[in-house]
């Protein structure tokens, strides 16, 4: 994956549907104004990549795309969010239907206390997917296989999850967040906690589930965003100051602060 | 010599010691201090500490060793002087212009932290020593198997008392188990709705009030066990169920227990629950959890092994709680299933066979120290065990 | 995407409408909610119950109904020898000074006419308070210029009469009860309708000794708020100095190693052991092996002390924590010893969370009531402990011990007692808080 060349990848990019259409998209976090009037299309199919200085707002823009801002108090969200066409922050929307359809991962490994089999099964299991033992086993199984790490665990299912090497936590964090068969994957600096072979093998992995749903990631690392992505926002203080395909933002970038930031001279 | 006048004119000593040492000290250099390795204050301090400690130390011990060795008290006072007078005079010969005042200061203050220290130690050893040394004499009197086994408690002060155990051991648990009934699950959700659900607001009254609660002295939960919730429950409960008439029963001190409980499993609760990284709950929440089958799955799970040591912990207090079961339990001794009858417990017979005028030959009186020595080796066990669990669960998230 | 394994294979539905399964599961997250507010509420409600029944049952007992009447000090009956001796008048017993009270109150019913059915002499003895006897011959034999003169005298009456002026004694249950009668509670309507009886203040309450069986009426707290001050001023005596000395050497000087783990779980565990058996550890170790007095508040403030010490030790130890290590090293930079480091930098800094921690100990301590009684505490005592620290070996009582001995007492006077008491308890523990609130304001510091 990682010696993929440019000349393939602009092949590949461009097959998806807009999956997330967002308009002047304002956060507040109390008086703090986070985020200011981003605008951006999400496509199917796509590696969608967040990239730019800390505090920039890229983190909170993620955030706002599963509703998981609501857990925080004093965050206010304003502008439009649609997927699929629905406003994602409609009153008659249930976050938790959304957030089935909107997975995440977070920047640590966060399995929980439980063992590898219920920790992917969690989430077909509160909302109801797999009606019967069997169809869980073989949810499990899938989500396991599809995060690569099937073959590690399968005959030590019911060890606890916690007990895995950070790698192989993420993984599983992974596999946990593809149970439920989201549409969308929503990661946010998925490798930042984990050693350069794990980073490696996760990198893969984000290229290979983009043939089934559309991949947000965010990172502060430009180079993972060079490899995985194919699509690149670029935020700076609160704003999207540049959204274009990986290619042009890492060669050909339009606007000067986002040549400053990739040439290391901001950030 | 009364012992206060000694430790006065101990003290006395030492001051005088401070200042001949500070003299000294500076006489000897001829007023260049430099010229000290330590500044005159701590040669002062030196013969001060010098003459103090060991005379007062020799008090203490005399003062304990009065009933054991006859005249020692009488002897003790003399002799501390005379201990004090040679200490400051050691000190005083001590102090020369080279000697390290600073670092003989400091060893002694050190040593003195020390046995502060080990007051923790002491006090364990004397609540065993007193308890042990008592409960033998009670089972020189009484057997054991008898206190242990036995279902009847019924004291006679002239003789023939049936001291047995288990009625006591009965009553103090099944308060307990009320009280806990009913403080776990509040405490439990109070704690779960402050620290997820609760706004900052509704929090910033909630949580002090709650701590209010805490600090309300058991004798008014009593006196509110007595006067209020007894009579509620014989009217309302008992009466028109055909359960009793009796005002103090195990329900009464049960609820009220239960009700001094809740900040006890509250806090505790809400410390652990606050100890389950947020990753966790992002974690759940990501999937699509709602709140509560956050809670339920991952929080709770993950935070169990605190909360059961927290529910030990009260069940310990409970245990041992003694003025909402003497104000609200009664003082019949019985085996019974009804929770709307009176019963008593094990710390509702130490007071009632401690308190009066006592002879600590006959069985009756000592047997209040055998319930002692029940009473703390329960507590004991229940507290060893929560904190080992509690402290485990901490370490697991630190 | 057809794969048979995957749910993703069912038809996706519109965001906006919910589905029946996450209805189901909204509504027992709303249950799951609304048990947590439940159990906030029921906390809520238990708190106010318990205040609002002791602020129901005892705030009467801080108002004392009083009666002034012009008695006449008969000289041939309280100085019999007609030589204003104080000695020899001492002879005369305080019944004869009752029977003064009585033809006092008999007058004062003539002249203001008050015309009472079936009012016997009983009714007349019994409407003064027993106490009342005692404080005239007290007041004549300190000055016998007294004698012979009429003097306007105001006096406590008894508790039932106090009780008919607070509503606690209905001309109902004076019907019933044995030791009033319906005529005195006519007469005491009567009286109080003509200003003679008025309810007042009663500082007696805070600052008299405890009263017999007999005398509710009487009853105060003066000798047990003494008795818990002397106590307080010994635990902060001892566990101040001791559980702060204990606490530097734990956190800052003590070697890893078997002792300090023994000491340390020794504390731990010492902070929830039942305050009983630190009564019987008072009552073993200091009455009956040393051999210290019973009652006296020496053996109080030691038992308490070492029930205060974890505390203490806990709280002292918390607050060294938090003061940063970059403190430590500036003070041992400029080459300060490890002592000098702590007892001029880190001590001081401390210091608040120290006060903080040592005030609510001995709040905690103030409030304790089961260890006191195995020491004697219980005991009736009506004289006040002399002054420190002779005092500390006279027998004294403490305040929630008292409250203990009134709910044990018959007459119901002594109920309202013991809710006021709990009262001033309470008021002396809010007290303590507020000073401890008001120094952690003052002085936290954040680094």
């Amino acid at each position: 994956m990682n010696q993929m060349t440019q000349a393939e990848r602009s092949v590949q990019t461009g097959t998806g549907d807009v999956k997330f259409e967002c308009r002047d998209v304002q956060v507040w976090y109390g008086e703090k104004h986070a985020l200011k009037d981003v605008g951006v299309d999400i496509l199917d199919k796509t590696v969608t990549a967040f990239i730019g200085p800390s505090g920039c707002g890229k983190s909170t823009f993620l955030r706002c795309l599963n509703r998981m801002n609501d857990t925080i108090p004093a965050a206010r969200v304003g502008g439009q969010m649609l997927l699929d066409g629905e406003d994602i922050y409609d009153p008659r929307v249930d976050p938790v239907q959304l957030r089935a359809r909107v997975g995440m991962v977070f920047q640590k490994p966060n399995p929980f206390p439980k063992s590898i089999y219920d920790n992917v099964a969690y989430g077909p299991r509160i909302h109801g997917l797999a009606p019967t033992r069997a169809d869980l086993d073989a949810v499990v199984e899938k989500s396991l296989r599809r995060a690569a790490l099937w073959d590690d665990v399968k005959d030590r299912l019911d060890d606890t999850g916690t007990g895995l090497s950070g790698g192989q936590q993420q993984r599983l964090c992974i596999a946990r967040a593809i149970a439920t068969s989201p549409e969308v994957l929503l990661m946010d600096e998925p490798c930042s906690a984990l050693d350069p072979i794990a980073t490696a093998q996760i990198e893969e992995l984000i290229d290979e589930l983009r043939d089934r749903y559309s991949v947000v990631i965010v990172t502060h690392s430009m180079q993972q965003a060079a490899r995985v992505s194919q699509k690149t926002a670029f935020f700076h203080l609160g704003h999207l100051v540049e959204y274009a395909s990986t290619d042009d933002i890492f060669t050909s970038p339009k606007d000067p602060r986002t040549e400053s930031y990739i040439t290391g001279r901001i950030g | 010599m009364s012992p206060l006048a000694t430790i006065i004119t101990i003290l006395g000593l030492a001051g005088l010691g401070y200042l001949l040492g500070h003299r000294r000290a500076v006489a000897l250099v001829a007023g260049d201090t430099r010229r000290l390795h330590s500044r005159p204050a701590y040669h002062g301090w030196q013969v001060a500490l010098l003459a103090a400690l060991p005379a007062l130390g020799l008090l203490v011990l005399g003062g304990l060793a009065r009933p054991l060795i006859p005249g020692a008290g009488a002897l003790a006072s003399p002799a501390a002087m005379l201990l004090g007078l040679a200490g400051l005079g050691a000190g005083l010969v001590r102090v020369s212009a080279d000697f390290r005042a600073r670092n003989a200061v400091e060893r002694m203050i050190g040593l003195l932290l020390i046995l502060c220290s080990l007051i923790a130690i002491a006090t364990t050893l004397g609540i065993v020593l007193s308890l042990v040394f008592e409960s033998a004499s009670f089972f020189r009197l009484y057997p054991w198997q008898d206190f242990l086994f036995g279902t009847e408690w019924s004291p006679r002060f002239g003789g023939g008392s049936k001291l047995g155990m288990l009625p006591l051991l009965w009553g103090t648990l099944y308060i307990s188990l009320i009280a806990l009934l009913v403080a776990v699950p509040v405490g439990l959700f109070a704690a779960i709705y402050m620290s997820e659900y609760a706004t900052r607001r509704v929090r910033s009254v909630v949580k002090p009030a709650i701590e209010v609660l805490a600090g309300i002295p058991t004798i008014v939960y009593g006196l509110f066990a007595l006067a209020t919730v007894g009579p509620l429950i014989r009217d309302w409960l008992a009466q028109p169920l055909g359960f009793g008439n009796s005002s103090a029963s195990v329900a009464t001190a049960g609820l009220v227990m239960g009700i001094m409980l809740i900040p006890f499993v509250s806090s505790l609760s809400d410390d652990i629950i606050n100890a389950v990284p947020q990753s966790l709950r992002d974690g759940a929440l990501g999937l699509g959890s709602t709140p509560s089958e956050t809670i339920r799955h991952v929080v709770i799970p993950a935070a169990l092994p605190g909360i059961v040591g927290a529910v030990l912990l009260a069940a310990s207090r409970a245990i041992g709680e003694t003025m909402i079961v003497v104000l609200g339990a009664g003082a019949m001794a019985k085996i019974s299933g009804n929770p709307f009858e009176a019963m008593t417990t094990i710390t509702v017979k130490i007071v009632g066979q401690l308190t009066g005028d006592n002879d600590f030959n006959s069985p009756e009186t000592l047997v209040a120290f055998a319930l002692g020595l029940t009473l703390f080796v329960m507590t004991l066990g229940l507290n060893v065990f929560a904190l080992y669990i509690v402290r485990k669960y901490r370490e697991q998230y630190e | 995407m057809s794969d048979p394994a995957m749910p993703a294979a069912r038809a996706r539905r519109s965001l906006l409408k919910t589905d029946p399964g996450t209805s189901r599961r909204n509504a027992a997250e709303r249950r799951f909610r609304a048990y947590g507010a439940a159990a906030v509420v029921v906390a809520m409600a238990a708190l106010a119950a318990l205040m609002f029944t002791v602020f129901r049952d005892g705030a009467s007992a801080f108002v004392q109904a009083r009666a002034t009447i012009p008695v006449v000090i008969a000289a041939d009956v309280v100085d019999p020898d007609g030589n204003r001796d104080p000695a020899e008048m001492a002879g005369v017993l305080t019944m004869s000074y009752g029977r003064l009270l009585d033809q006092a109150l008999t007058r004062e019913i003539e002249r203001r006419n008050i015309q009472v059915e079936g009012l016997t002499q009983r009714d007349i003895t019994g409407f003064l308070s027993a106490q009342a006897r005692a404080d005239l011959r007290r007041a004549v034999l300190a000055d016998p210029a007294l004698v012979g003169q009429e003097i306007e005298w105001r006096m406590m009456t008894s508790s039932r009469v106090d009780g008919m002026l607070k509503g606690r004694v209905t001309r109902d249950t004076a019907a019933r009860d044995a030791k009033t009668s319906v005529a005195q509670y006519d007469l005491a309507m009567a009286l109080r309708d003509q200003g003679v009886v008025r309810a007042g203040f009663n500082w007696r309450f805070i600052t008299a000794p405890d009263g017999s069986d007999s005398r509710p009426e009487s009853a105060g707290l003066g000798v047990a708020i003494l008795g818990s001050l002397y106590m307080m001023l010994i635990v902060l005596v001892l566990a101040l100095p001791i559980g702060v000395a204990a606490s530097i050497w734990l956190e800052e000087f003590a070697p890893k190693n078997r002792l300090t783990d023994v000491i340390e779980v020794n504390i731990s565990n010492l902070a929830a052991v039942p305050s009983i058996v630190f009564g019987i550890l008072g009552l073993a170790a200091f009455i009956n092996f040393v051999g210290l007095p019973r009652s006296a508040p020496i053996v109080g403030g030691l038992v308490l002390t070492l029930m205060t010490l974890p505390t203490i030790i806990i709280a002292t130890r918390a607050a060294l924590k938090a003061v940063p290590p970059s403190i430590r090293d500036a003070a041992l930079g400029v080459g300060a010893s490890r002592m000098q480091t702590v007892f001029h930098h880190v001590l001081p800094l401390a210091m608040p969370g120290i006060l903080t921690g040592t005030i609510l100990g001995l709040a905690q301590a103030l409030g304790e009531t089961a260890p006191l009684m195995l020491i004697g505490m219980v005991a009736f005592v009506s004289t006040y402990p002399s002054a420190p620290p002779q005092g500390l070996l006279d027998p004294a009582s403490a305040l929630p011990v008292q409250i203990y001995n009134w709910t044990q007492r018959a007459d119901p006077a002594f109920f309202e007692r013991a809710s006021g008491a709990i009262i001033v308890l309470l008021a002396f523990l809010l007290a303590m808080n507020l000073i401890a609130i008001w120094l952690r304001r003052k002085f936290e510091r954040r680094w």
